[in-house]
């Protein structure tokens, strides 16, 4: 009788879950082949051993101790929800909603394989129901399902940390999107069962977007903004829930010589981050938390609601910045954190400014006085030689002693001669116009200057004027035994106006 | 649902079948008039003494319903079938669960009444008792349910020693505080 | 012994509150509901009822509770009220300093506040009452489409609750009804019909077996995120539970 009627009830309980779902009941079993490998289960460490353990946790930006213990326990985790009115800025408040108290929420340190047992309360003078969906968690909503908690209750649920990794927990409760963008979110360490290296500084960051009806700080009290949030539009962008929280006397701390190691979140709801810090290298990243490390990486991509673990060697003393590279974040909504590092400079490495010394750009001369004295003597028809000449000498410095040098002795072998020219003077003779389309539409081929051939290119200065290359032009025909001259503006206008000569045919 | 005021007062002021005052956490507090398939009716509270499982059904219901009704039966059986354990099952739906129904009901099931009570409430009265078991339900406007599923177990002073979701098949912790509680 | 009974009972009912509470009428109708009647997309349908104008106070439910001492604090069975159940007041049967009786009460569990409707020959309204009162703003029925309707819902929804509740005395609506937003949480009647999955980003219906009939109620308008904070967070509520911000007004059928 009892194996019929049980019989009865597996096979109505199959009828009952197809009618419920549409789909049938009979699982079919995928065929096996020989090639692939089926993915491989985490270890299973087996059942708790010991007495139980009560985690510590700890509120950003500092990180429980290390653990010290080679089996797997049970590890009794209590964390309460906390709605809470604080700074988000200076002079601008917000409310927050907070496991812990803080933003990000504490931060939770176990070991794979711990059976944690979680509980989750709800503050009495919570407004809001809350529950938690610990990425770490496998199991129905991370926990989620099993942990909507009513303000002035307490809920708890258990499950076993099968993998190790850095994890992001946020609460699920709707709208989720609001909970997280009030901070509901921290981060759960999952050592590998040897657990990590040792350093010297172990940090908690994490970054969030913050959407208020005001202003990026805008004084008094700001409510969230739904909309902005729909839309992607944060006002503040922040590590660790509040401008300020890593700066000033709350900057992170180490020493030269010291290694460190932060645990870097993203709680979003919305913004990947581009994590940085100004003046460091990171040696090793656990990209994602994922077990495997990249190295040598200067920006690492931090997912919404993922997290990396990057770590890096303290050389020279300094304030290292710790940004979002996506940069406006960082200077006009917030994201921006220091590692002061102290401690004995060490120039082999970074030595600082050495030489601060005059670099002449285009227009180089500080003082283009005669240039424009030229530019009215012109303008009042009154331009002299004796201008030219001086207007000529202060273009000359930058423009074309770059090549042909301060002197006009020009580069052997490169740069033609400027001093005591033939050419010059062949062609200030003969072809005065050749001489005025040099500067004009530059010069590219062979040429022989002073029985030396040359042949470079010589690009066109487009951006002299023509008053310019006539005083230019001026100066150099009376400078360095050159033989002397003048050249005006309506000479070159003229040129200008003619079509540029063909480049000279190369051989 | 004009009772909780007069039965509380009605506690308060003594029944004649309770020896000892009720436990603070026992269901039997809310003293909600049953009728049963056969038409007999009586508080909650008469149940006192014997250990129970309750679960609440509809008899127009043709998916879950039967199988909570097939699992409590199954619980019994795995529990080595107690003389000293109710099977109680209220329906959420009293406008057309009448003691007719419930009567073909329990025939059509084949439920041994010796310990089966299949039962409704006055109208009114059904959410308070479903608050009571931390039952959920809604009616759907084409007079069909969508309710939670829930069995739960009562020592003999009506205070929840066991609850189980789990329907289709006997919930190993369950039947062991059946056990436990109503011996074999 | 048995005679005297319901003499006992009609003495204690009629020691019930003496001042009738207001009821203002509301014309029912159809009404788009954030949790539609079939679970898809059904309008809810209303009759005509009354609702309470104000929420039940602290000096009523104090006046309730003397006339209906199985209700005081340390006499409540748990089954019907948890620890916290009326803890704001100074004591059983006083209100004190902190408990003004202008204050809408809190700390009480759905028993109570069915139990106290009892007492004004009302009942708790359902939620798609509720739901349709709460909707209307000064001018309109309903105002869910304004921006600032939702605006006012949700001011009070991002202020942390460690101030002490204010007093009843909000804007009328065009009902007469004040007070449904930004006070209190209040109880409906079916509070424990809300079926939605406690892991609110599971769209297609919870655990089909746990809620079976057609899964768990999924919720419409979900940028109408005002009104989902309310149906989340009754449906993280027992019977038994109290928080410092559930209070509950009363309603009657026509």
């Amino acid at each position: 009788m009892s194996r019929l009627l049980s019989t009865m009830l597996a096979a109505a309980g199959m009828l009952a879950l197809a009618a419920c779902t549409g789909k049938q009941a009979a699982d079919v079993a995928l065929p096996a082949t020989a090639a692939a490998a089926p993915l491989s289960a985490p270890t299973d460490f087996g059942p708790p051993q010991g007495q139980p353990i009560h985690a510590v946790l700890t509120s950003p930006p500092n990180v429980p101790p290390a653990i010290h213990r080679n089996y797997p326990a049970k590890v009794i985790v209590e964390l309460e929800v906390i709605e809470k009115e604080m700074p988000i800025s200076e002079g601008v408040s917000y409310t927050y909603w907070t496991f812990g108290g803080t933003v990000p929420g504490s931060f939770i340190r176990v070991r794979q394989g711990d059976t944690v047992e979680f509980h989750l309360k709800n503050s009495p003078t919570s407004k809001m129901p809350h529950n938690i969906d610990l990425h770490g968690v496998t199991g129905p909503g991370g926990g989620a399902a099993s942990s909507f908690t009513a303000p002035g209750h307490e809920s708890q649920f258990t499950f076993k940390a099968l993998n190790q990794g850095i994890y992001v927990y946020h609460c699920a409760t709707a709208p989720v999107g609001m909970h997280i963008a009030n901070g509901m979110y921290g981060l759960i360490l999952v050592e590998p069962p040897e657990g990590l290296p040792k350093v010297d500084h172990e940090y908690y960051v994490m970054q969030g977007d913050f959407y208020t009806t005001g202003k990026y700080r805008e004084k008094g009290h700001q409510p969230f903004d739904m909309d902005k949030a729909i839309d992607e539009r944060p006002t503040y962008v922040l590590f660790n829930g509040h401008e300020g929280s890593l700066t000033g006397d709350k900057a992170l701390t180490a020493k030269v010589g010291q290694s460190v190691r932060l645990f870097v979140g993203n709680g979003g709801p919305n913004l990947v981050s581009s994590f940085h810090v100004i003046g460091e290298i990171f040696d090793r990243v656990q990209q994602e938390g994922g077990l495997h490390p990249q190295e040598n990486v200067q920006t690492t991509l931090i997912p919404s609601g993922g997290a990396a673990i990057v770590e890096f060697h303290t050389d020279v003393p300094g304030s290292y910045v710790l940004v979002d590279h996506s940069i406006f974040r960082a200077f006009n909504k917030g994201a921006m954190g220091i590692l002061k590092v102290d401690g004995p400079e060490n120039k082999a490495i970074y030595s600082g400014k050495e030489v601060d010394s005059v670099y002449l750009g285009d227009r180089a001369e500080p003082n283009l006085h005669a240039v424009s004295t030229a530019a009215k003597a012109n303008a009042a028809g009154t331009l002299s030689k004796e201008d030219q000449i001086a207007a000529g000498k202060q273009l000359f410095t930058g423009t074309c002693s770059v090549c042909h040098q301060a002197n006009g002795e020009g580069l052997p072998g490169v740069f033609p001669p400027l001093a005591k020219s033939d050419l010059i003077a062949k062609l200030v003779k003969e072809d005065k116009n050749k001489l005025i389309g040099i500067p004009l539409h530059g010069l590219t081929g062979k040429v022989t200057v002073n029985g030396t051939e040359y042949n470079s290119v010589m690009p066109p200065m487009t951006q002299l004027t023509d008053d310019e290359v006539s005083n230019l032009l001026t100066y150099v025909l009376n400078s360095w035994g050159n033989p002397g001259g003048q050249v005006t503006k309506d000479e070159v206008s003229k040129v200008r106006a003619q079509p540029a000569p063909a480049p000279a045919a190369e051989h | 649902m004009k009772r909780l005021l007069l039965l509380l007062a009605l506690c308060l002021a003594g029944t004649a079948h309770a020896a000892s005052p009720l436990p603070t956490d026992s269901l039997y507090q809310l003293a909600v008039p049953l009728t049963d398939q056969d038409g007999h009716s009586a508080p909650l509270a008469t149940r006192r003494g014997t250990p129970q499982i309750v679960s609440m059904f509809y008899t127009s219901c043709t998916m879950v319903c039967p199988m909570i009704i097939d699992t409590m039966k199954a619980t019994r059986h795995a529990a080595g079938e107690p003389a000293q354990l109710g099977l109680l099952a209220v329906s959420f739906d009293p406008e057309r669960d009448n003691v007719d129904a419930l009567r073909r009901y329990a025939a059509g099931h084949k439920l041994d009444m010796r310990y089966w009570t299949l039962a409704r409430t006055q109208p009114q009265d059904t959410r308070a008792l479903a608050a009571l078991l931390g039952v959920q339900y809604r009616k759907l406007p084409d007079g069909d349910f969508n309710h939670s599923s829930t069995l739960l177990l009562l020592d003999g002073e009506g205070r929840i020693v066991a609850r189980s979701s789990i329907i289709g098949r006997t919930d190993p912790e369950f039947v062991a505080a059946v056990r436990k509680l109503a011996g074999s | 012994m048995r005679r005297r009974l319901p003499l006992l009972l009609l003495g204690l009912l009629l020691a019930g509150p003496t001042l009738a509470a207001d009821y203002a009428p509301l014309p029912g109708g159809t009404f788009a509901s954030v949790l539609p009647a079939d679970g898809k997309t059904a309008p809810a349908i209303l009759k005509r009822f009354h609702l309470r104008t104000e929420p039940v106070t602290n000096a009523e439910f104090h006046a309730f509770v003397k006339s209906h001492p199985a209700w005081r604090r340390d006499r409540v069975p748990s089954v019907f009220a948890d620890g916290r159940y009326l803890s704001q007041w100074a004591a059983p049967d006083t209100l004190g300093p902190t408990a003004l009786p202008r204050q809408p009460v809190t700390q009480v569990s759905w028993f109570a506040a069915q139990a106290y409707c009892e007492s004004e020959h009302a009942r708790l309204p359902t939620w798609y009452e509720w739901e349709y009162a709460a909707a209307a703003d000064a001018t309109r029925a309903d105002a869910r489409s304004d921006p600032a309707w939702r605006e006012r819902v949700l001011a009070w929804y991002g202020r942390p609750s460690n101030d002490a509740l204010p007093a009843i005395g909000g804007t009328r609506d065009v009902h007469g009804v004040r007070d449904l937003n930004g006070l209190v949480w209040e109880w409906v009647e079916d509070f424990n019909a809300m079926m939605t999955s406690a892991d609110s980003r599971e769209q297609d219906g919870a655990d089909k077996l746990k809620f079976c009939g057609a899964g768990a109620i999924s919720m419409e308008q979900k940028e109408n995120y005002a009104t989902l904070m309310r149906v989340a967070m009754l449906s993280s509520l027992k019977a038994t539970d109290t928080t410092a911000n559930l209070g509950f007004r009363c309603a009657r059928s026509d």
